[in-house]
């Protein structure tokens, strides 16, 4: 599990380049909501008393009014996006199933910010990282060299027909999941609601969020051995190779789930990281703006780099099988 | 290190420390007793209706079997051979009540069969003056109208008028069957029961001969006359019971089960809670100037850590209502901490209340300090003066509510910002999230008010009964949100000490003696000796909102061309233009705008380049006002309402026009550099999918 570890870390600070080269398509594809929004927002406060209140901290009557006179994508600007906030709501947006575009949701109110410009380039952000992930896989897979664009777009030509088949198949598999659970949850919410004390409820109601988002993840998983097993094994059924993956998890359970888990605890020690190091900063002119958006690019930099670090963990325990 | 990851991962789970300050922090509050003359507190109320009861609760079937006997004074103008009386418990009877027909969180929603329940009179006797049996006579009526099958108020006859002044004595027995507690505030949740608006009570007969006995519906709230209340409750002995008034007998009773006595007078109603699960926790408030309080805690043992929190906003809403209004008379007062899923929480009677909190309660987030605040704060007003909440709710809900923002400020200051994930989406299920606070986000006095005020201010004016409002949300904005911002207006245009002498006069004259908006607005007329009917009509009798705004526009003074008259007052000629003016000489044009239909007075202020200050008043009659300068410096900032009076102003964003020096440009870089940030964060979540 050690070994996979570090030959994941390895493989993702090898591809450091290729780290990068997603973070500009992440960023990218983000700014194109961002933008407008940036010029919603000037728009809204030019001349305004809100301003200096916005630059030296957060307006929450601005922000209400704003809110009440939006329509759109604007609406998924808010302050539950700050600190920590961001992660939780979208771990909420996640285990609702408004990921990826509502596919999952089971009707009712959705949450803040699950709104259908986002969603939408949600769904087609998937599917460039579907495109993606032969190419990522096959950088992993050379034992040295760094990224190369021409070989990283020829993989991602080469693979996509099976990565893709493996992606439907687990967004099957996800929405099995999410079937799975409405009758779990509707039972355990009503176990909650029914518990004599409130920690009992407590236990009821995230229990069974975090039995959902462990599903999930078991399904990740399984999707992650599946494409790794297509690169390096160049297969091309799809099914088989999501057989084999979980044949392969099953025999080596323990050490599998002990990779997964390490590099989820890098996640929330990543996580962590930032919220500490973003609630000390103090954002108001140019120049704090400019360190805090570096250290935001960091974070998702660093994100990717444990993506990457998981298929290359990932490929390295199949290497050894 | 380990610390600080400790840190980190407390701070992501939402529950970062707590700040360091005292906590609640000093605030002064007027002298108490007045330095000024205030009218005479009366000693006692009238007592009007006063009951006895004795009653036996079985808990395996949840049954109530009770008797009463009530004293009752006809203090109208005329006769009357009809006695209506409310059955608040018969709005759990069926789905056809007007409360289960109604809308809103309080509307009774049948989802088992256990959440049904009823209170049916067996035998109505009329004691006094001559002996009688009503029982046959007893009809239930359509109260308000549009609903036969409600089944919440019930009249029996007289066989002869009851003359104006004259007593009556009437003997009730009745059954009741408690309700499932998650339906409406009353009833059982395991072994929790809070039995409220329980026995049958009788309405309140004004001046002029019409009865007050409205049915219950899903937004009303309650109205009733002050008497004496001696009740005897039987009830398993492992119970821990809180009630109304002062315990002043316990008998065991040889079945296992025990009869508490309470005793309390001048109150209008009569409440008790039972679990046996209770912690209790007992301190005494005795400050200088007030009547000491005995305070009773009931709290659920997985609240026992907010013990403290709930006493010190107890003692909070003492002290400042205390002296904003007049101080609390009774000996006693219980706070119940309700049970999980209970419906009963935030909700006020006489000396008792219930509070809310869930257990995953942050200091920042204020709860329970807020709701503790509130319902204790209900005991000055809904308990001491006590207007009629079914058809003028913003007078006890709105003042108390402008109250308790007032006094949470002061303590505690503005509330944090957070959002419960991972819970549910109602009020109740909500609790079962997990807080996470957004950081340096706080809302502070009058924003959340604002909030529902942009959405639902047009639909009705303020002064409405409460079930004739267009939605659940109309009467919450105009019974809570909307008179306590109305009341934070005029704290701003009065000054908070002229504003808290208007409080203590109302609150001194008509103790025990259900006032009326009128009697609101006279007294505020009397103390300031001005009349403030123009102000109400715009913010209580109609539907209209405030929103002013200011503008400017301004261009550097131009260079004259064209034909021109010298300083001589001769033409000079097109080819001769006259030299541009100095750089630093503008041409303004400053414009107020009203944009919604309120018109009050209002403040503006312009504010140049070099510092000069034009102040003015405006009355806000027209639609704008405009001010134009020639040829001076520049203007940097217009503002109406400078000192941000007018609360009810639902934008407050455009009162300030400021010359733009590049910080709106800054500003908007700084959060759609966040809303950036999230998008990523978002979008890369995508890749645990597929």
């Amino acid at each position: 599990m050690i070994d996979a570890l570090r030959a994941g870390l390895a493989g993702a600070w090898r591809l450091r380049s290729l780290a990068v080269f997603l973070l500009a398509f992440n960023l990218a594809a983000a700014a194109l909501l961002a933008a407008p929004l940036f010029r919603i927002l000037e728009g809204d406060v030019t001349n305004r008393g809100a301003a200096p209140r916005l630059v030296h901290g957060f307006d929450y009557d601005w922000w209400r009014r704003f809110a009440h006179e939006r329509a759109g994508f604007g609406t998924s600007f808010g302050p539950e996006m700050l600190g920590a906030g961001f992660a939780f709501r979208n771990a909420e947006m996640l285990l609702r199933g408004d990921l990826p575009g509502r596919l999952f949701s089971r009707g009712g109110e959705a949450v803040s910010g699950a709104e259908p410009l986002v969603l939408g380039l949600g769904v087609a952000y998937l599917a460039l990282q579907t495109l993606f992930t032969g190419g990522i896989l096959a950088a992993l897979r050379a034992s040295r060299g760094g990224f190369a664009l021409r070989a990283f777009a020829h993989a991602c030509g080469f693979y996509l027909g099976p990565i893709a088949r493996v992606t439907l198949l687990a967004l099957a598999l996800d929405g099995l999941v999410f079937l799975l659970n409405a009758p779990l949850a509707a039972w355990a919410d009503e176990r909650a609601r029914e518990s004599v004390t409130e920690n009992a409820a407590l236990v009821w109601s995230l229990g069974r969020h975090a039995a959902l988002l462990a599903a999930l993840l078991a399904v990740h998983l399984l999707s992650g051995y599946a494409k790794a097993l297509v690169v390096l094994e160049d297969r091309r059924s799809a099914s088989l190779a999501l057989v084999s993956a979980f044949a392969f998890v099953l025999g080596r359970a323990r050490t599998v789930l002990g990779h997964f888990a390490a590099i989820l605890l890098l996640g929330l020690l990543l996580l962590a990281g930032f919220v500490a190091a973003d609630g000390a900063l103090g954002v108001t002119g140019y120049r704090s703006q400019l360190a805090a958006f570096g250290l935001m690019q960091a974070f998702v930099l660093l994100r990717i780099g444990l993506r990457l670090a998981l298929a290359g963990g990932q490929l390295h325990l199949l290497r050894r099988r | 290190m380990r610390p600080i990851l400790l840190a980190a991962f407390v701070s992501v789970a939402g529950c970062a420390a707590e700040p360091p300050e005292p906590w609640p922090r000093p605030f002064d509050l007027p002298a108490v007793p007045a330095a000024y003359p205030l009218p005479p507190l009366p000693g006692r109320s009238p007592r009007i209706a006063s009951y006895t009861i004795e009653a036996r609760l079985d808990e395996r079937t949840h049954q109530i079997d009770g008797r009463l006997v009530l004293d009752w004074r006809n203090t109208s103008d005329k006769a009357v051979d009809e006695l209506p009386f409310h059955l608040y418990w018969n709005a759990f009877r069926s789905n056809l009540s007007a409360s289960a027909r109604g809308e809103g969180p309080r509307a009774a929603r049948f989802r088992k069969d256990r959440d049904f329940g009823y209170t049916q009179p067996t035998r109505v006797l009329l004691l006094e003056p001559a002996e009688s049996d009503l029982t046959a006579t007893l009809r239930y009526v359509d109260a308000d109208g549009g609903n036969p099958d409600d089944r919440t108020v019930a009249v029996v006859r007289t066989p002869a008028p009851i003359a104006a002044g004259a007593t009556a004595r009437l003997r009730i027995e009745w059954t009741s069957h408690v309700p499932h507690g998650t339906v409406g505030r009353a009833g059982w949740v395991h072994d929790y029961l809070f039995i409220v608006q329980w026995f049958p009570k009788i309405g309140v007969l004004a001046k002029d001969g019409q009865w007050k006995a409205h049915a219950f519906h899903s937004t009303t709230e309650f109205f009733s006359d002050y008497g004496n209340y001696d009740v005897r409750v039987t009830l398993p002995e492992r119970f821990v019971v809180g009630a109304t008034g002062r315990e002043t007998e316990a008998l065991r009773n040889p079945d296992g089960t025990k009869t508490l006595r309470f005793v309390q007078e001048d109150v209008h109603d009569f409440a008790w809670t039972a679990c046996p699960r209770f912690l209790e926790r007992r301190e005494r408030f005795d400050a200088p100037g007030y009547p000491a309080v005995d305070v009773r805690l009931l709290l659920l043992p997985e609240h026992a850590h907010l013990a403290r929190r709930y006493l010190d906003a107890t003692r909070l809403a003492l002290r400042a209502y205390g002296a904003w209004s007049a101080p609390y008379p009774y000996a006693q007062l219980t706070v119940v901490d309700p049970a999980w899923y209970s419906g009963s929480g935030g909700m006020e009677y006489p000396t008792l209340f219930t509070g809310g909190a869930p257990a995953w309660a942050r200091r920042d987030l204020l709860a329970p300090e807020s709701v503790t605040v509130h319902e204790a704060g209900h005991q000055f007003w809904y308990g001491l003066v006590a207007n009629d909440e079914t058809e003028e709710a913003w007078l006890d809900e709105g003042i108390n509510q402008y109250f308790e923002t007032r006094a949470v400020d002061l303590a505690y200051g503005p509330e944090a910002f957070a959002v419960r994930y991972f819970g549910g989406r109602n009020q109740r299920d909500a609790r079962r999230g997990i807080p996470v606070v957004a950081p340096g986000v706080f809302m502070r006095r009058g924003d959340e008010h604002r909030k529902d005020l942009r959405r639902f201010g047009r639909e009705d004016p303020l002064v409405r009964r409460a079930w004739e409002y267009q939605s659940k949300d109309s009467y919450y904005l105009n019974a809570y949100d909307r008179p306590a911002l109305v009341y934070e207006t005029l704290e701003n245009l009065l000054g908070a000490e002229n504003m808290d002498r208007v409080w203590r006069t109302y609150a001194h004259r008509y103790r025990f003696a259900h006032p009326t908006t009128r009697d609101l607005l006279a007294t505020l007329n009397e103390v300031t000796a001005r009349d403030w009917s123009a102000f109400f009509d715009e913010t209580f009798y109609s539907s209209g909102l405030v929103d002013y705004a200011a503008s400017v526009k301004q261009e550097e003074s131009r260079a004259p061309r064209g034909f021109l008259e010298a300083t001589s007052e001769r033409f000079v000629s097109l080819d001769a233009p006259t030299p541009k003016p100095a750089p630093a000489v503008w041409d303004s044009v400053v414009t107020f705008e009203r944009r919604e239909e309120a018109r009050l007075p209002v403040e503006v202020l312009i504010e140049f380049a070099d510092g000069r200050l034009v102040r003015e008043s405006w009355d806000g009659r027209d639609t704008y006002k405009r001010y134009a300068f020639r040829a001076g410096p520049k203007v940097v900032r217009a503002v109406v309402d400078p000192e941000a009076k007018l609360t009810l102003d639902i934008d407050r964003s455009n009162n300030v026009w400021r010359d733009e020096d590049g910080l709106a440009r800054r500003a908007a870089l700084k959060w759609s550099a966040r809303y950036l940030f999230w998008l990523q964060t978002l979008l890369e979540l995508h890749t645990v999918l597929g």
